[in-house]
């Protein structure tokens, strides 16, 4: 098993997660720019309220 | 390898860094040619340099160092201090790793990528961290992934995110592991909340468990540009929300409490200012043990080089975070631990050098640090006495008697095993190493400070 091991690419793992990392991380993007933009428009229309 | 070639400068066969009569170099190889054009020409390196992100550098039409595969020479602006991750405090390493990142993803806006991420290649210089490694960015290829990213995560990611979690100042754990924390040890040591911040689960606890398993004979998948911009700005989420500051500061507030010792810090530094007046050649100097750096703003005075070595993680980075607000641009904090300084290591001992061979400076100064190293850690007045000597060709250097009463609390639950603990002991001691020039006993301690040069 070990000998097996010590001629694996350590790093083709790395480049088989970064479409997955990368992905998840979009689609956290996408929604954290959703709720911002919810948010700021709510913050617009409260403040013009105010005034 | 090259006659001049810097011993910590093999790995990357795109060229390498050498001496040429005592000036600092870099190579570039002609395989590398195609890159160090695109990286020239697509303007990233003057976007990089106006915005003070990278080291400047001259070219030099001159094959140096005659060999074959010489294309051109470049000569980098001069980096005073070359110093190592594992001196560093957690805000050094965490503004390294957004630099990084930054640069990816200004590389990705010219076209081209970052191939290492590794803090070695980044320097604090003029009051900032710079990265040095000019022949890092290559042309991007389409649909590549990120090929440094596991060295980012086992470089930047881990040690942060232990010393975020763990709360204790863990930079020497890249001493022992200078290519990167494997990510499977930070997984294990992280504790099990960590999972449930979701960056850190991606880039640490999933990407571990997924580089463990690897694979014989993958192919490379594609990756859209867009996905990795997405890759980088999660890193970027990730690092800035890591933080380091959860443990109250022991020696951080011994200036505070020092102040309250009435004239004691205004008369040592009125001596220290007038003594570093009488000496106008002085251009570079080391604290020793200089905590805040109180005495190292004195001395630097804009003008000095001064290296402020601490052994106190929270100090150190108290004073970083002055020099980057500030743009102290010649003051270098530093974490050292003087009882066990930084060794040298990697390939044959000498591709990392040790601290003491790259930090003697014109003058030494160890101000109230004698009684810590001779009381505190049993050593001798003439192992210190060496010390000195290796840091500096001029010494200031303040005793502090028995009868002082933080050399009372020091002795307070060990046996007074230190009857060589004097004055005259000190003198003798040091008189070895260094000639008189001036003692001055200050009238508002039982302390005394002495200016010496080396024999």
């Amino acid at each position: 098993m070990m000998s097996i091991l010590l001629y694996v690419d350590p790093g083709s793992g790395s480049y088989l997660i970064q479409a997955l990392v990368a992905a998840v991380t979009g689609f956290v993007f996408f929604f954290k720019n959703i709720r911002m933009y919810v948010r700021d428009k709510f913050q617009r229309l409260f403040r013009k309220k105010q005034s | 390898m090259q006659a001049n070639q810097l011993p910590s400068s093999y790995r990357d066969p795109s060229g390498f860094v050498f001496t040429h009569k005592g000036e600092i170099y870099r190579q570039v190889n002609k395989s590398f040619q195609p890159d160090f054009e695109a990286f020239i020409n697509s303007g990233l390196y003057d976007a990089l340099v106006a915005e003070g992100l990278l080291i400047p550098h001259k070219t030099i039409t001159e094959n140096l160092t005659g060999g074959e595969d010489w294309f051109t020479t470049l000569k980098p602006e001069k980096i005073e201090l070359i110093s190592y991750p594992y001196e560093w405090t957690f805000s050094m390493l965490k503004d390294a790793a957004l630099l990084t990142l930054q640069l990816a993803l200004k590389a990705l806006e010219h076209g081209m990528m970052l191939k290492d991420a590794t803090p070695f290649n980044v320097q604090l210089h003029n009051g900032k961290p710079v990265f040095i490694d000019t022949l890092s960015f290559e042309k991007y290829r389409d649909g590549e992934p990120w090929i440094a990213y596991r060295q980012f995560c086992e470089n930047f990611v881990g040690p942060l995110a232990l010393m975020h979690y763990v709360g204790l100042p863990l930079q020497q754990l890249l001493l022992a592991h200078p290519e990167g924390i494997p990510l499977l040890y930070v997984k294990k040591l992280l504790p099990y909340k960590s999972r449930f911040n979701l960056h850190l689960f991606l880039h640490v606890h999933l990407h571990a468990g997924v580089a463990a398993k690897g694979s014989a004979n993958s192919k490379k998948p594609f990756l859209a540009k867009s996905k990795l911009v997405n890759l980088l700005r999660g890193l970027q989420t990730l690092v800035a929300s890591l933080h380091f500051n959860k443990f109250e500061n022991i020696w951080g507030e011994y200036y505070k409490e020092a102040e309250t010792r009435p004239g004691y810090l205004k008369e040592k530094k009125a001596i220290i200012a007038a003594w570093i007046e009488q000496q106008p050649a002085l251009e570079t100097v080391i604290d020793i043990g200089g905590n805040e750096g109180e005495f190292t703003k004195l001395v630097a005075n804009g003008k000095r080089r001064v290296i402020c070595a601490d052994g106190e993680h929270y100090a150190v980075d108290h004073l970083y975070k002055q020099v980057r607000e500030n743009k102290l641009s010649n003051i270098y904090p530093l974490c050292i631990d003087f009882t066990n300084p930084t060794p040298a290591i990697g390939v044959n001992n000498t591709e990392r050098s040790s601290f003491f061979d790259r930090a003697s400076s014109d003058l030494a100064m160890a101000l109230a640090l004698v009684h810590h190293l001779a009381i505190g850690k049993n050593i001798p007045f003439d192992f210190i006495a060496d010390m000195c000597a290796r840091l500096g060709i001029y010494l200031i250097i303040e005793f502090v008697a028995k009868e002082d009463e933080k050399v009372k609390v020091l002795l307070q639950n060990k046996k007074d095993i230190y009857d060589w603990y004097t004055e005259e002991g000190f003198e003798n001691a040091f008189s070895k190493r260094f000639r008189l020039v001036e003692k001055r006993a200050l009238s508002s301690s039982p302390r005394i400070l002495y200016l010496m040069e080396r024999l």
